[in-house]
């Protein structure tokens, strides 16, 4: 058993590429999908009892089912009714619905821990609520969850390989086409395995220089 | 839809009944490698804690499919003799997954109980196993359930992924039935129906035990 780098060296360029896709539908899913979260949270501790249940049961539907069902669900099963999505759409579609369930139950921990003076004092000084949620109550709000938050955009991009089971040409995807070209099993995929580490590891790194920046008051 | 689904429900209860085996077991190998890995994460000897910290590290930074695919292809080039056929590949590479992040969940725990706990112990001569045995470990426990359970359920969802190697589990099942009678939607739908009747209890049981442990 032989290790030899130098067959895959050539293919660096594609399986950089290959990452960027992998990184580009992890952000728009957590970006879009953490907004989503947001709303679902509170739409989760709103008033109405039928917001309630309808978030409810959102969240718990996509948390207890998996991210490869729900893809092939929106892939082929909605294709079914006339909807064709491409891989790449419904990679990004199928992240940002399971991760709008996932930050939901963050941003309600998050929420729940901001202590209810802060709002009171908002609304003391004739904020109107949505005037203290956005000014008040949301910055601390994510301060709070920005380690459980930074866990879920690692743990998104990591479940962004699923993708490859729906043909999307991401880093998991290219890694096996190398392979059957290359067969250089063991490199190939050790340039895979250190390519999704170091990229994990770069998020946990920004996400500790944003708490030192962005949060600071 | 001729003939209704009901033709395909014994493949698809079959193939939860082999997601369940792949989580059952997975689980419980999982937790004792997390536990061995823990505990040497923060035991007393250097050279142990260095390749836990490599173990649980790099492992919590590699997709689930990354690591199955490794040990199906590319682990027979390193070790000939670790040449598994495909349930095997799926337990094995489900529980060195679990491990990784159960060892995170123990460690957790572990720190979580009271230094003074710990002296105590110390005080009362007792030694390093004995301590953890019968001071430590205990204590830990507790605390470790919600989010191993919290874990389990990541499991159930993560084991949908070895039906990319082949191997027929309620994900691939329901594929197969997917592709023969082209109605993906209506089979998905069943096949996610089974996963949360799997996966919901289990959440229930974590909530119910946090409440009663507040």
């Amino acid at each position: 058993m032989t290790f030899y780098f130098g067959d895959i060296l050539p293919y660096l360029p594609l399986l950089l590429q290959a990452l960027w896709v992998s990184i580009y539908v992890t952000l728009i899913g957590f970006a879009v999908g953490s907004v989503a979260g947001v709303l679902i949270s509170l739409a989760r501790s709103s008033r109405a009892r039928i917001l309630r249940t309808a978030a409810g049961g959102y969240i718990e539907i996509f948390r207890n089912t998996p991210l490869l069902v729900q893809l092939y669900l929106i892939f082929f099963g909605l294709g079914q009714v006339g909807i064709n999505l491409d891989p790449l759409w419904s990679a990004v579609l199928g992240l940002t619905l399971n991760n709008a369930a996932y930050t939901a139950e963050i941003f309600r921990a998050g929420f729940e821990s901001v202590p209810s003076g802060l709002r009171e004092a908002g609304s003391a000084l004739g904020m109107s609520s949505v005037q203290t949620f956005r000014y008040v109550v949301l910055k601390p709000a994510v301060r709070n969850v920005l380690p459980s938050l930074t866990n879920q955009l690692i743990v998104l991009f990591l479940f962004s390989s699923v993708g490859s089971v729906i043909s999307l040409n991401e880093l998991t995807s290219v890694l096996s086409d190398i392979n059957s070209q290359t067969q250089r099993t063991l490199e190939v995929f050790t340039y895979g395995a250190v390519l999704y580490y170091l990229t994990s590891v770069v998020i946990a790194m920004s996400s500790r220089v944003a708490e030192k920046t962005l949060f600071r008051w | 839809m001729s003939g209704g689904f009901a033709q395909y429900l014994p493949p698809l209860l079959r193939g939860t009944e082999l997601t369940l085996m792949l989580v059952a077991v997975s689980g419980v190998v999982g937790t004792v490698l997390g536990l061995v890995f823990g505990m040497a994460r923060i035991g007393p000897l250097a050279p142990l804690r260095w390749v836990a910290a490599v173990y649980i590290n790099f492992l919590r930074g590699q997709p689930v499919l990354i690591i199955l695919l490794f040990i199906y292809f590319a682990l027979p080039l390193l070790f000939p003799a670790a040449t598994f056929n495909r349930g095997v590949t799926a337990i094995v590479a489900l529980s060195v997954y679990a491990g990784a992040y159960m060892a995170e969940i123990f460690r957790g725990s572990i720190e979580a109980v009271p230094k003074g706990q710990e002296e105590a112990a110390e005080a009362l001569g007792m030694g390093y196993l004995l301590k953890f045995r019968y001071v430590i470990l205990p204590q830990a426990m507790k605390v470790a359930v919600p989010p191993a359970i919290g874990f389990l359920i990541s499991l159930v969802k993560a084991s949908a992924l070895v039906s990319v190697i082949g191997f027929i589990e309620l994900t691939k099942a329901g594929r197969i039935i997917s592709t023969i009678n082209e109605e993906p939607l209506q089979t998905f739908l069943i096949v996610a129906v089974l996963y949360f009747i799997v996966s919901y209890p289990i959440s229930l049981l974590g909530r119910w035990y946090e409440r009663r442990l507040a």
